[in-house]
């Protein structure tokens, strides 16, 4: 008897015997702040929906607990012949929730519904020109140019099976309306759905005949959304729940003070920068500047990273729990440029002549735009970096709003400066060089993300090199060189890399993932 | 009484209009529902795909009319954010929001006219100055830090009442409630402490005042002359006499209570429609704001008629004006 069946009877006795079985050790009960929006793997490509989903469906790969990747649905893979491409070997023997056998067809099926119109996650299958059944366990993906990092960049792309989402009507992501597929799954993943109250409660259970060895001992995990933090500790302090993610940065103390319950700390994967309206004609908001870019000038930007004060940040906001980030990926991020791991260091001094022989010795104003509920501490480092930056003369005037509202203005180029936070989804230098730093160009769904409209031509001509070369040496040796431009240029500021600060109690062996996802295949409740 | 019932339903049909116009020309001001809809690496042009398809690149009036022409079908569109019906979604959430607000009423109500009518009799009794003065300090604190004041209190310290949620729910024919198991009663009682906090010192003041006004009159002190039993004279004289004011200010207040318990909601994590309503925001889910701002107003038209009619129920003379 589970609380779910529990709902649906009318015996208080039955209360309690509710109460006395949740109680046993193997239940994990876990909260974070989102809830996820969908049970659909292909709707929605936010951080809450693919790292629950990841527990319930699979990929072709995975990654494992040190980000790397590893084989999962495909056994192994390897390049085309004759032609650009991958062949993954799928795994036999895999049987999806309902008890369906794994195919090649599922996959192609998968494939055609995650790079629908209607899919969120399209993007992923950009590269790929052309996908073909081989067999039952073999299928290849014909990609338009070489692409070595083709089967890293989709290890969030879930599978479901063919049968089931056609004889349920849900052959196609629910974009505009639910269809069954929103709220119930079949996966091939370690873990099923029992029951689902959105925005309530998910629980889950552990799926009998998944393939794997299960590295986990619950009999069943139940999923609480808590959107206030203060409400999140008190649940976790108080006993009702094993694990919350994530905690802020002030309530660390108090957990740690408590007997029986412990901090995760790691470093996410994502760097906090300022970004810059480099094709701004003007200033927006400047009150002395009103018919020139300063930020235009390479050393006025060099000049306002050598006013950031990282150390105190880390100091006063992050009680030493950030690491000063050089590049746009931090350390431990495959195509991490070695060669420039130097950031411009603390130096006011330096700043001020910078800005005189730019013509500016007195500083001037301009309008910062920084989010208040979208990073850790948003907006209280923008507070700081303003100060740091008035001391050196540039008067950044604040203004902070939701992310809801962000975005837009980012969009619409209504900034002079801007905070942005950036993860890389594929956990590669290559995303970044993608997304921030190619010129914008909407046909080529390229720099979509560089609000600042920064452009450099030898960025541009190398990425699509860095994209298709196979050797490690020489892929590196590009994207060096695009690390060392991008820096001279000061095309951002990187600040920091974002602490992640999860919260279990001491009986809960979990493993935090640099990627933010939590997964149930790794947990042990003692 | 029947033609007044129907009068004051029609009338709620334009308040529901005038509020979802209000809040319909505010949502532009809210952000972009695309934004929070799509991942990071979405298009450009798939996200600009979505807007249109969506409706949202249309002249405010012309997505206006189409909201209300489809409410008035009774079609209330679907969730931006989970893609449900937005009508199940709010539908699920009612019995959660009602069933704390109708508790936080009673505790109001058990609990402030009786200290109501002690602090008016005893007005310048040690208990009463107790009395007084934690109330005020309760009404002076924000809604939240009552909150988790008691969070921390009875949930962390002492263990004794569940943190968050609603604890076990049972199903009565749709309608989810918590008022059946013990369980569901102990997730209940903080936070509907909390929200009736504010309610609690309102009915106990206004009670207060009113019963040593009335206390005063020339009529209770013929009663007291006549040696008219104390209990009698305090409750069926007195009292009675000071509920009209309660009444209306109490059953004012209660929509209030509906609407605003978002506070105590999220502050909870109690999985009523304010808590929903919160949610939408963040993700600027315009359908379920829309339809959520309609049915609180509804709700309000709906609690000012039911005091109306409790005036009638309670004060004779207006019975009696009724039929002239």
């Amino acid at each position: 008897m589970t609380c779910n069946t529990f709902r649906n009877s009318t015996l208080l006795a039955s209360a309690a015997i509710c109460l006395s079985v949740s109680a046993s050790a193997e239940t994990l009960r876990w909260a974070s702040t989102t809830d996820p929006q969908t049970m659909d793997p292909h709707a929605v490509n936010s951080a809450p929906v693919l790292s629950f989903l990841n527990n319930i469906y699979e990929g072709l790969v995975r990654r494992g607990q040190d980000m790397s990747i590893e084989p999962s649905l495909a056994a192994s893979w390897e390049p085309l012949e004759g032609e650009d491409g991958w062949r993954f070997n799928l795994r036999q023997g895999v049987k999806f929730q309902d008890g369906s056998d794994f195919t090649a067809e599922d996959v192609m099926f998968s494939y055609q519904r995650a790079s629908n119109e209607a899919a969120d996650v399209r993007s992923w299958f950009a590269p790929v020109a052309d996908v073909r059944v081989v067999d039952d366990h073999t299928i290849d993906f014909v990609t338009k140019a070489p692409n070595p990092l083709f089967p890293d960049s989709i290890a969030n792309f879930m599978i479901l099976d063919k049968g089931w989402a056609e004889a349920n009507d849900a052959a196609l992501p629910a974009r505009d309306a639910e269809n069954y597929a929103t709220m119930n799954v079949n996966g091939t993943g370690a873990f099923t759905l029992v029951s689902r109250d959105p925005g309530v409660k998910t629980v889950l259970a552990p799926h009998a005949g998944w393939w794997d060895e299960a590295g986990h001992n619950l009999t069943e995990a139940v999923f609480t959304p808590i959107g206030n933090s203060a409400t999140g500790l008190a649940a976790l302090l108080s006993g009702e729940i094993d694990f919350i993610q994530p905690i802020p940065l002030q309530d660390v103390a108090q957990v740690e003070s408590r007997d029986g319950f412990k901090v995760l700390e790691g470093e996410e994967t994502r760097v906090i920068m300022f970004g810059f309206g480099h094709e701004h004609e003007k200033l927006l908001y400047s009150s002395d500047v009103s018919d020139a870019n300063p930020f235009a000038d390479p050393r006025v930007r060099l000049a306002a990273a050598h006013a950031i004060d990282v150390a105190s940040i880390d100091r006063v906001l992050f009680r030493g729990k950030i690491e000063p980030a050089s590049q746009l990926v931090p350390a431990d991020i495959s195509g991490y440029s070695e060669a420039n791991s130097s950031r411009p260091d603390y130096n006011p001094d330096r700043a001020k002549e910078l800005l005189a022989e730019a013509g500016y010795p007195d500083g001037f104003s301009f309008g910062l735009k920084c989010p208040n509920d979208r990073y850790i501490n948003d907006e209280a480092v923008c507070r700081a970096a303003a100060s740091m930056f008035a001391a050196v003369g540039l008067k950044a005037e604040l203004s902070t709003g939701p992310v809801r509202d962000y975005w837009p203005q980012l969009r619409e180029d209504d900034f002079d400066m801007y905070l942005l936070g950036w993860s890389p989804g594929t956990f590669d230098m290559e995303h970044p060089i993608r997304f921030l730093m190619h010129s914008q160009d909407n046909d080529k769904k390229l720099g979509s993300w560089n609000f600042g409209g920064y452009s450099n031509a030898r960025v541009d001509e190398l990425l699509p090199m860095i994209q298709q070369e196979i050797d490690p040496a020489k892929r590196q040796m590009m994207i060096d060189e695009v690390v060392k431009t991008t820096q001279s240029e000061v095309a951002y500021i990187p600040l920091y890399t974002q602490p992640l600060i999860w919260a279990a109690k001491d009986n809960v062996d979990l493993t935090q993932r640099a990627d933010n996802f939590f997964m149930l295949r790794w947990v042990t409740v003692n | 009484m029947v033609y007044f019932i129907f009068k004051r339903l029609a009338q709620s049909v334009f308040v529901m209009l005038a509020v979802a116009f209000l809040a319909f020309s505010l949502f532009r001001f809210v952000g972009d529902p695309v934004s929070q809809m799509t991942g990071v690496e979405t298009s450009v042009e798939d996200q600009e795909r979505l807007r249109e398809d969506l409706g949202l690149n249309d002249p405010f009036v012309l997505q206006f009319a189409r909201f209300t022409g489809n409410l008035l079908q009774g079609d209330f569109g679907f969730s931006y954010r989970t893609r449900q019906p937005v009508a199940e979604m709010i539908v699920t959430r009612i019995p959660a929001t009602l069933e704390l607000g109708i508790v936080a009423l009673l505790i109001s109500l058990f609990v402030g006219i009786p200290t109501g009518v002690y602090t008016a009799l005893r007005p310048r009794g040690f208990v009463t100055q107790t009395i007084l003065m934690t109330t005020l300090i309760g009404v002076s604190i924000p809604t939240f830090v009552i909150g988790i004041m008691l969070i921390f209190l009875f949930g962390v310290q002492l263990g004794w009442l569940p943190t968050f949620g609603r604890g076990g729910t049972v199903q009565l024919g749709g309608w989810e409630s918590s008022l059946f198991t013990v369980d569901g009663w102990r997730a209940l009682i903080l936070p509907a402490l909390t929200l009736g906090v504010y309610q609690l010192t309102l009915t106990m003041r206004l009670v207060r005042a009113e019963m040593m006004e009335v206390m005063r009159s020339d009529y209770i002190r013929f009663a007291t002359a006549r040696g008219v039993p104390m209990g009698r004279l305090y409750f069926r004289h007195a009292l009675a006499n000071t509920l009209v004011p309660v009444i209306t200010i109490v059953g004012l207040q209660f929509g209030g209570v509906i609407a605003f318990s978002i506070v105590t909601e999220s502050v909870f994590q109690w999985p009523g429609m304010g808590l929903l309503f919160l949610e939408s925001i963040r993700f600027v889910d315009i359908p379920v704001m829309g339809v959520y701002l309609v049915v609180i107003a509804f709700f309000f038209v709906l609690v000012n008629l039911i005091v109306d009619l409790l005036y009638v129920a309670i004060d004779p003379r207006l019975r009696i004006k009724d039929v002239s």
